[in-house]
């Protein structure tokens, strides 16, 4: 887990996470402190609103998958940050009792011209219920180390 | 708290919080609930990190610059969930003690045409810095119930 860098990684490779069974309480407790809409938060409510009952908030699921996500990524001790999020789009929605878990890709490796010791991997993740569904879907590109001493020759993926 | 619907909405219109202060003991406690990585959750490793000391995660800015909006009560009448959410950007790394405020801004706006009750709004959010910084921008694809027709 701790000696994996970015030279260890190639484009293609897929990391499965644990599952999580998301409680009503645990949507309602989130909800309250990030996303306090009748939706997510009142279940009486949100039995008459669109979509019949209560659901997650969507950023609640987004938290979920970053944290299932470094439990289970080999480079956590490289990772150095990320720029941002792309073409998120939530799917369907995730309401109690529901156990997600994450699938995620590596889409492309691009070496840093200007900065040797690094180079972005772009990730995409899918948020995965039960029954194989896929509930949240994003592309995030995040900065990781490079292994001392590698060369920036290294060529990307094609 | 506010009674608008999608029909209200006008592009261009511009939304602002007011501002709330992030203290370390925030940052510190969602980065071990949901973002566990050195630079936002141990502050000797941080210090030694390439930000030089502790900084929020990415994601709770997030989070918490969505709080904030949604607190404003914009959407509280019409909110029907959300499809997408693009171009978020994390610009400047957001510090213990630092207060953030959020502007949003009607980008788009369209009726349904498969769902006549209701309409697309994009919104275009910035979460700004004590400085009036920009430390980060994000658009989110809103569904908002129309006006009731009476």
């Amino acid at each position: 887990m701790n000696e994996c860098t970015f030279d260890d990684l190639q484009a293609g490779q897929r990391y499965t996470s644990a599952g999580i069974t998301l409680t009503e309480a645990a949507m309602v407790d989130f909800a309250l402190s990030y996303d306090p809409q009748p939706i997510h938060v009142d279940a009486h409510a949100a039995a008459g609103g669109p979509f019949g009952g209560l659901i997650a908030s969507g950023i609640h699921t987004l938290a979920i998958c970053c944290r299932l996500v470094q439990l289970t990524k080999p480079w956590v001790a490289a990772c150095l940050g990320s720029p941002g999020i792309d073409e998120l789009r939530w799917l369907k929605p995730v309401r109690a009792g529901d156990t997600l878990h994450v699938v995620t890709e590596i889409r492309e490796l691009r070496p840093s011209r200007s900065r040797p010791d690094r180079g972005t991997v772009l990730l995409r993740h899918e948020v995965i219920n039960q029954d194989g569904e896929v509930v949240l879907t994003f592309n995030i590109p995040e900065l990781v180390a490079r292994r001392a001493g590698s060369t920036t020759e290294r060529a990307p993926a094609p | 708290m506010s009674d608008r619907f999608f029909d209200d909405f006008r592009p261009g219109e511009r939304f602002e919080t007011p501002g709330t202060t992030l203290s370390e003991s925030m940052l510190l406690d969602f980065a071990y609930r949901y973002d566990p990585q050195p630079f936002h959750l141990d502050v000797p490793a941080a210090a030694k990190s390439i930000y030089g000391g502790l900084i929020a995660s990415g994601f709770q800015t997030l989070v918490h610059a969505y709080r904030m909006f949604i607190s404003e009560g914009v959407f509280a009448a019409c909110a029907m969930g959300s499809p997408a959410m693009d171009e978020v950007r994390w610009i400047k790394p957001v510090r213990p003690g630092d207060t953030l405020r959020v502007a949003g801004e009607v980008r788009e706006s369209r009726p349904s045409r498969s769902k006549p009750d209701r309409g697309i709004l994009r919104m275009d959010y910035q979460v700004l810095n004590q400085a009036d910084e920009a430390v980060m921008t994000f658009s989110i694809t809103h569904l908002l119930a129309r006006r009731p027709t009476s």
